[in-house]
């Protein structure tokens, strides 16, 4: 963007000889190198001695002890809900055992007194449960009472000498490719059912990178070591540790760790587990973790560039600030790289994973950058960096939840490296579609980071806002650039539109009305487009880049619809991943769907082209009205222009139901 | 000279250096902003994991969320006792097919969702189950499946208890539980307790080495106040903002129809952690005199103590779920007031350790 | 007021400042010139009791350096200006009055009154938006937030633009004209000459001459003072805009002043020229006499 092309370092490119052409470029690209590489190991040099030997020590030994700790934890049964019912049971009842193995419970006197003051959840007597409280405490101890019992049935069965009295039922699970996809059944929603490439039945979850099937009976006790501790990684699961089995034979645990390993598929009934591709999500997670770490230190030199005037010096130096931006990052972005490559090593993954990395590298890098640029103090920089680690770790990881559910989740890279760490394969449109986006949104945070790397930006005192507008205004010269700065946002509009849906499907699964949903997507998605077509437009207001006049206003309006407009057939690539598979996928990509109709072809070309044309215009005009007259009024006119935008998209979608 | 300033020893005590010290940090937290985007991240952090595990949860216990019924085509010798289960079971309802093969047929044509062929090994009903390819809907499917078989299973050892030596015990009626219990009171709540203590260790850490790196502590030390003040000041700030936090979160708590329970036992724990923690991030502060490494140790420590804390007989997870969830035991009491005890004595500790630095290091 | 016997900082090997002994007395101003390194800068910051010295003490207005009666007596001005960069001037000076437990009213009143006297407007700007000559009158107005008695500058006018040096070092002139002590740094000569009672000229972490300015300048020979100013007086010639006179005295730099105010112009800069203040170094550091009767001038 406003990086402004780099310099050559030296003024020594005076013969303006046309054959030496393809020489001065060598010389050019010659200096970016040697400039970006000085920077670099001057970053690595100085943040080597940045840190004193004496920290790195105690961190070092300080997570050696951490890793020492991790198994004689597990060992020890970490159970955060230790203790937290109460039952009354006496030792000569038959449920005093499975009660007194199960940690989640704590063993009292039977009384009714005290389950009525509150004091007690669960009263038995006997071989019945003859009271309990009646607050959703009482009743989720009754919950887990059930659960713990039926555990603890399997475990005393596994001591019998009668093995097939003891377990009765033996059961042999098979997965089984078929053509119908769908299941009419009376009221029932049809969930289309994914279409999977091999005919391969059975054990289709080995191949989540163990494959060992290790439950294969019941006196399977897989979840010893190794898998436990993964189970405590995946930390989200309350319910789940408590279940750790007292010694003796675990017939039915379903502790994490043994869904971790893909859940078995032969067995007694409790062994069988519904698939869920846990183990490549939290391996997954391995990969986002370490770039969180990589940020911190990346904020921290980028911002102490500005603490203090430090930066100005470089900034006066013969080296242009794209070379200084490189420079800076590319070490943490080589560190970043460098860890995803090893743990893909590791873990036996392909060279896939690391390139679906790379994307994601660099968004965490330019986030971070411009956070870095917009922040005050350390203070501020501490709480922009978490925001980033919590968002984007959000961004790359929800979607991956659900890999094998909905092609949505191809939105995060991080989906590309379940499904790698799977063994499936991957497609290069849906590599496209998974990394595109990401890395274009990272390309436009570099470049308005890069607009306010300069002197008058770096070394003020301006709060984040205003910071934000700057970044905006900067590129805009002229009314044409809003069509361009329009153009460029649309990286943002694609991945926050995409998110929006992608937040949208659980609750597809939820018994929320389906029209609501997509009205929810549909409000969602205007706000953010109207957004992207208006916000600079603002800046632009603000920093008195245009003059008052109504045209003025028309004409940038009118720019920045066209802007959007053409970026936004774009989003075109979203066909390449099948997207428009999914309902909500449909919905929200609104104008494309009106394609796969049969609508007369003139007409369609109105439709596709025209139309929405017309509604960008019109929408980014109205809030671009509103922007001349200042921030209240600007509020007021992006509200409106959702409000047009959403019925202009019911419209369609009406129209389309017919 | 004419005014009233010169004898320092009629302070008020409204106007307590260390009062003023906290006054201006909590103002320059509000001043930026940064207090409310602290909030809201641990807004966004916990309802980030709520729903994960709404997700997760619904995904292993799918009968939780969603209202489809799943239709299952049976066959087989020993089809009898899981049409019998099939009959008590909500969510799934039960075809009989004459012959396995017709049982397939129907599945490959899509009439039903799964298929169950029981046939006979040895003195064991033998399942074969069919489902489809790994999908949310065979998540669903596969849990109504276990369900069923489980409730066969149960049948089926009454039904031959005079083989067995030992007997079942009976497994409680059904009720209407919310499978989210545990997780709000072990998880979440510890979760939003634990997050407002980490994040004010970490600002103090800013806070001091801030002053150190930007050289605006000289101006305070030539002030009429000691480094144990100024230091003092910037803990007394970050350890008041964080029980604060928490009333906060569980007032949301409240609204959301999630009672706790022992709110004063609760913020004596997060008041103690804050100390904690605090206390480390301003003694490494002080002992590093660096931001970079003082952030570094101090979230690599803070991680380690936690760690280390799982060797208490409870967690400190645990006794704050055991607080909130009211359930609480002596070893509960026990370890609030060992908390308590330990924050205390570090801050003592970290004050000494401060009033020996020396400050021209800094 | 002040009484520094035989100072001496070390660090680690290094000595930044040996022997020092000076006294300054109730009212007086003092000045330390020498070139950067010379450990001026120490010397201050051990009188402020910022830097506990190796060796030797110090006392102002009869406490230790560094107590805390001391430090409320006490107004630092340091070399930089560390300040709060998100605060504005107004919340800034009021942080530090609670900190010196002025009272509100006071405060308000001497917050008001300096600033308006060092000409400071946007007072709800923040810190870090302000011009260098504007940070130093908040850190000026910051040192005197508790009416000290005495005051310690270090390089009160250095870094800024001539106007603004000018203007500071005038301030500063006046401060001692009200009855403070000040002790301050420089090393422009002229700074010293026009404000101090005395001076100290430290070279190589050593007081290597002081004494009155008249006597040390009588030793030492003249300097030459360079008169810019905006109009033409007489004996100036034209240079980069302005003109330029070349004096030898205090006195004739006073009357330069005031006819180029007659003339409807002002002064924009008084420079000394730099060997002349080499020179008396030299001069000093070559005859130890020179400091045997400096310290013998006065107790």
């Amino acid at each position: 963007m406003s990086g402004g092309p780099p310099r050559p370092r030296g003024g020594d490119t005076t013969t303006d000889d046309r054959s030496s052409r393809t020489g001065r470029l060598g010389d050019w690209s010659r200096t970016r190198a040697e400039n970006v590489t000085r920077i670099a190991r001057w970053e690595v040099t100085k943040n080597a001695g940045g840190v004193d030997r004496r920290t790195v020590i105690i961190a070092v030994l300080a997570v050696i002890g951490l890793g020492a700790m991790a198994p004689v934890a597990v060992s020890q049964g970490v159970s955060l809900d230790q203790g937290i019912y109460r039952v009354g049971v006496v030792p000569e009842d038959p449920y005093y055992d499975p009660v007194f193995l199960d940690p989640t419970f704590r063993v009292q006197n039977p009384s009714s007194a005290a389950v009525e003051a509150g004091k007690q959840e669960i009263r038995i007597v006997g071989p019945q449960v003859r009271e309990y409280a009646d607050t959703t405490k009482g009743r989720a101890a009754v919950d887990e009472l059930r659960s713990s019992t039926m555990r603890y049935n399997d475990g005393i069965m596994g001591l019998e000498d009668n093995q097939s009295a003891a377990f009765p039922v033996v059961v042999n699970l098979s997965y089984v490719q078929r053509d119908a996809t769908r299941v009419v059944a009376p009221g029932e929603q049809a969930i289309a059912v994914d279409s999977g490439e091999d005919e391969e039945a059975g054990g289709g979850d080995g191949a989540g990178g163990g494959g060992d099937g290790s439950s294969d009976d019941g006196s399977g006790d897989e979840n010893g070591d190794g898998t436990a501790g993964d189970g405590s990684d995946a930390g989200g699961d309350g319910d789940s540790d408590v279940t750790q089995p007292e010694g003796g034979s675990n017939v039915g645990s379903s502790t994490i760790g043994a869904r971790l390993t893909g859940g078995g598929t032969s067995g007694a009934p409790s062994d069988i587990t519904p698939p869920f591709p846990f183990r490549s999500l939290v391996l997954a997670f391995v990969f986002v973790l370490p770039l969180n770490f990589v940020i911190q230190a990346y904020g921290s030199t980028i911002l102490s560039e500005r603490i203090n005037r430090r930066g100005e010096l470089l900034l006066v130096s013969p080296v242009s600030r794209g070379d200084i931006i490189v420079g800076k990052t590319l070490p943490y972005f080589a560190a970043a790289i460098g860890v995803a490559t090893a743990i893909t090593l590791v873990l036996r993954g392909s060279a896939i994973s690391v390139l679906a990395i790379v994307p994601l590298a660099m968004l965490f890098l330019a986030a971070t950058f411009l956070g870095a640029m917009f922040a005050r103090s350390f203070k501020e920089l501490t709480f922009v960096t978490v925001t980033i680690t919590v968002s984007l770790t959000s961004y790359a990881f929800v979607p991956a939840i659900f890999t094998d559910v909905t092609p949505i989740a191809l939105i995060s890279p991080l989906t590309l490296v379940v499904r790698d760490l799977q063994g499936q394969a991957i497609g290069l449109g849906q590599f496209a579609f998974s990394t595109l986006p990401p890395t274009l949104t990272a390309l436009t945070l570099f470049g308005l980071g890069a607009g306010l790397y300069r002197e008058e930006d770096m070394f003020t005192q301006r709060p984040i806002p205003y910071k934000v507008l700057d970044a905006l205004a900067g590129p805009i010269t002229r009314r044409r650039s809003v069509a361009l700065v329009t153009a460029v946002l649309l990286p943002f509009v694609l991945v926050a539109e995409l998110v929006v849906v992608a937040f949208m499907y659980p609750l597809t699964q939820a018994s929320i009305p389906f029209g609501v949903i997509v009205f929810a997507a549909f409000v969602g998605i205007a706000l953010v487009e109207e957004l992207a077509k208006s916000l600079h437009v603002y800046a632009g207001y603000a920093h008195s880049r245009f003059d008052d006049t109504l045209r003025t206003a028309l004409v940038v309006g009118l720019f920045s619809g066209i802007g959007f407009f053409l970026a936004e057939k774009l989003t075109l690539i979203a066909r390449l991943a099948d997207l428009q598979e999914v309902e909500i996928g449909q919905a929200a990509l609104g104008e494309q769907a009106l394609l796969q109709t049969g609508v007369p072809l003139p007409i369609l070309v109105v439709a596709l082209l025209l139309a929405p044309l017309a509604l960008h215009v019109v929408t980014a005009s109205i809030s671009a009205l509103g922007a001349r007259r200042g921030r209240r009024s600007y509020a007021v006119a992006l509200v409106i222009a959702v409000a047009v935008h959403v019925a202009y998209n019911l419209t369609v979608v009406t129209a389309l139901a017919q | 000279m004419t005014e009233s300033d010169g004898d320092s020893t009629g302070r008020s005590l409204l106007s307590d250096p260390r009062l003023i010290i906290a006054k201006r940090d909590l103002s320059s937290l509000s001043r930026e902003k940064t207090i409310v985007l602290a909030l809201l991240i641990q807004l966004f952090v916990a309802a980030f994991s709520s729903f994960l595990v709404v997700g997760l949860t619904s995904l292993y216990n799918p009968g939780s969320v969603s209202a489809g019924e799943v239709v299952v085509g049976v066959a087989g010798e020993h089809d009898a006792p899981l049409v019998r289960a099939a009959n008590e079971q909500d969510g799934l309802r039960a075809i009989t097919y004459p012959t396995p093969e017709t049982a397939r047929e129907a599945y490959q044509d899509g009439r039903v969702h799964a298929v169950m062929l029981a046939g006979d090994s040895g003195n064991r009903i033998d399942v074969e189950v069919i489902a489809p390819q790994e999908s949310i809907e065979t998540t669903l499917i596969i849990d109504q499946v276990r369900t069923l078989l489980e409730a066969v299973e149960r049948d089926e050892r009454i039904a031959r208890s005079d083989h067995l030596d030992r007997s079942t015990v009976p497994v409680p009626e059904k009720v209407d539980a919310s499978p989210y219990f545990g997780f709000t009171y072990t998880v979440l709540v510890p979760l939003l307790l634990f997050l407002p203590p980490f994040i004010s260790g970490s600002v103090a850490v800013d806070a001091l080495t801030e002053e150190i790196e930007r050289g605006t502590l000289e101006l305070l030390r030539v002030a009429p106040l000691s480094l144990v003040d100024i230091v003092d000041g910037k803990a007394l700030a970050m350890i008041l903002i964080a029980p604060l936090q928490a009333l906060l979160w569980v007032t949301l708590l409240g609204w959301n129809g999630i009672d706790i329970a022992n709110l004063g036992q609760l913020l004596t724990v997060v008041t103690a952690l804050t100390t904690l923690v605090v206390t480390l991030g301003l003694s490494l502060g002080v002992l590093t005199a660096k931001r970079r490494e003082a952030q570094l140790l101090y979230s690599v420590l803070v991680i380690f103590g936690f760690g280390i804390l799982t060797f208490l007989p409870e967690h400190p997870a645990t006794t704050v779920a055991k607080l909130a969830v009211d359930s609480p035991t002596g070893t509960t009491t026990a370890h609030v007031v060992g908390y308590a005890v330990a924050a205390v004595a570090l801050f003592v500790l970290a004050r000494r350790l401060v009033a020996r630095t020396d400050p021209e290091g800094l | 007021m002040i009484t520094a016997r035989d100072l001496r900082k070390e660090y680690g090997g290094f000595v930044a400042v040996e022997g020092s002994t000076f006294t300054v007395e109730e009212g007086e101003v003092f000045g330390i010139i020498g070139p950067n390194g010379a450990g001026k800068t120490t010397t201050l910051k051990m009188l402020a009791g910022l830097v506990e010295p190796t060796d030797g003490d110090v006392s102002v207005a009869g406490y230790d350096a560094g107590e805390t009666e001391m430090r409320q007596r006490l107004g630092f001005l340091p070399e930089e200006s560390p300040l709060y960069e998100e605060m504005t001037p107004l919340s800034y000076l009021h942080f530090f009055a609670d900190l010196y437990d002025v009272p509100d009213g006071v405060a308000d009143r001497r917050i008001h009154d300096t600033l308006e006297r060092l000409d400071l407007d946007h007072r709800e700007r923040p810190l870090g938006d302000m011009s260098k000559g504007m940070k130093r009158k908040v850190a000026i107005a910051r040192s005197l937030i508790n009416d000290p008695d005495v005051l310690i500058y270090d390089e009160p006018g250095s870094g800024l633009d001539p106007l603004t040096t000018n203007y500071i070092i005038d301030f500063t002139r006046e401060l001692g004209e009200q009855g403070k002590t000040i002790v301050f740094s420089a090393h422009n000569l002229y700074h010293v000459e026009s404000i101090c009672d005395r001076v100290a000229i430290m070279n190589e972490g050593k007081i290597v001459a002081k004494g009155d300015l008249d006597e040390l300048q009588a030793e030492h020979g003249r300097t030459e003072y360079h008169v810019y100013t905006t109009v033409d007086v007489p004996g100036s010639s034209r240079e980069n805009g302005n003109y330029r006179r070349v004096v030898e005295s205090m006195d004739a730099v006073d009357e330069t002043r005031s006819a180029a105010q007659e003339a409807g112009g002002q002064v924009v800069d008084i420079r000394t020229e730099e060997s002349s203040l080499e020179e008396v170094f030299l001069e000093v550091a070559e005859s130890e006499s020179a400091v045997e009767r400096g310290s013998g001038a006065r107790p």
